[in-house]
């Protein structure tokens, strides 16, 4: 029990001292840290991204040849 | 390089050591007392007579955890001692020969022998003098320690709250919780260290279970959280405290690994 601490209405009552309750309980030692398991979504976010880098790498390239094969067009006397 | 592996390698060695030495040894070994402070309070200058009894007041305290100070206070009827702990005031003396053997006594003598001769504890009971009270209690305290592997390394002392020799001891006893003067019951300290007492088991608290938690709360490996932490109230004792011999417990725990715990 704490010091200055007087907080139970009889002696059934009274806290018993913290020392006692910690060692009963455990913790006097440094408790492991508790792990919770999330959601692993790194795989789909891999997925997403090189998804995305392909269509953009396909888009611009189908841009640049496009307008290469226009100018070329243009530029070849008809 | 290579030495700051030899530094890192002895680091490691000492902290694994460190966390391995059961809780009465380590405190015993690296916990100084706290220290209490015996303060005079006045409010007129100090004659030359009062300077020469508080000289002989302190000389009789050397060597003990304790501070001697002089406080002027104004608002005061007479002069007086204080005796306070933690910054909490533990007995007031209007008389100086009330301060004789403040800081010995023989059961004082005879605990703290019995823990630098390397005993886990010294299981102090507290009597209220009322055998109805205190002798069922006292059965339990005599038949757990009986069954404990540990029975040999934990004297059992016995005192009594009326105890006029021992009233210095009584009344730190009963300072170690706040409530504990109001509560007229027997009591189980468990002491051990530098007569570091912890917090009591009283009345129904005198149970089977709960002085076996004890017992393994003394015996346990020191964890940093009871070092950062350390329970209990340090005794006023006249005590050089260097040089304990080693630990009983380890001795015991070596014979019996079962036992060991954390």
């Amino acid at each position: 029990m704490d010091q200055d601490t007087i907080q139970y209405d009889s002696l059934e009552n009274r806290p018993l001292p913290k020392w006692l309750t910690d060692q009963r309980d455990g913790l006097n030692q440094y408790q492991p840290e508790i792990r919770v398991m999330k959601d692993d979504r790194s795989l789909n976010t891999s997925f997403m991204i090189t998804g995305a880098v392909i269509l953009l790498a396909v888009a611009v390239l189908s841009i640049y040849i496009l307008k290469k094969n226009r100018k070329n067009a243009n530029t070849t006397p008809g | 390089m290579r030495s700051i592996y030899l530094k890192t390698i002895l680091i490691a060695g000492i902290v694994s050591l460190a966390c391995t030495t059961k809780v009465s040894e380590w405190v015993l070994l690296n916990s100084l007392p706290d220290e209490y402070i015996l303060a005079y309070y006045h409010k007129d200058p100090l004659s030359e007579t009062v300077i020469k009894q508080n000289s002989a007041i302190t000389g009789n305290l050397s060597s003990a955890n304790i501070q001697f100070r002089s406080v002027l206070k104004k608002d005061i009827d007479r002069p007086y001692y204080a005796l306070i702990y933690d910054n909490r005031l533990f007995s007031k003396y209007y008389d100086p020969r009330e301060l004789k053997d403040l800081s010995v006594s023989p059961l004082r003598e005879k605990i703290a022998a019995e823990l630098m001769s390397g005993k886990l504890c010294v299981m102090l009971y507290l009597k209220t003098g009322i055998p109805e009270k205190d002798d069922p209690a006292l059965q339990i305290i005599k038949r757990t320690i009986k069954a404990s592997p540990f029975r040999e390394i934990m004297p059992l002392v016995e005192i009594n709250r009326n105890s006029v020799e021992e009233k210095h001891l009584v009344s730190m006893l009963l300072n170690v919780e706040s409530d504990l003067k109001e509560i007229n019951e027997p009591m189980l300290f468990g002491v051990f260290a530098r007569f570091k007492a912890l917090e009591p088991l009283l009345a129904k608290g005198i149970s089977e279970e709960n002085i076996n938690l004890m017992i393994d709360f003394l015996t346990a490996d020191c964890s940093c959280l009871i070092k950062d932490d350390l329970p209990g109230t340090d005794i006023l004792c006249t005590k050089n405290w260097e040089n304990p011999m080693p630990a009983m417990v380890n001795q015991i725990l070596d014979e019996n690994p079962l036992l060991v715990h954390h």
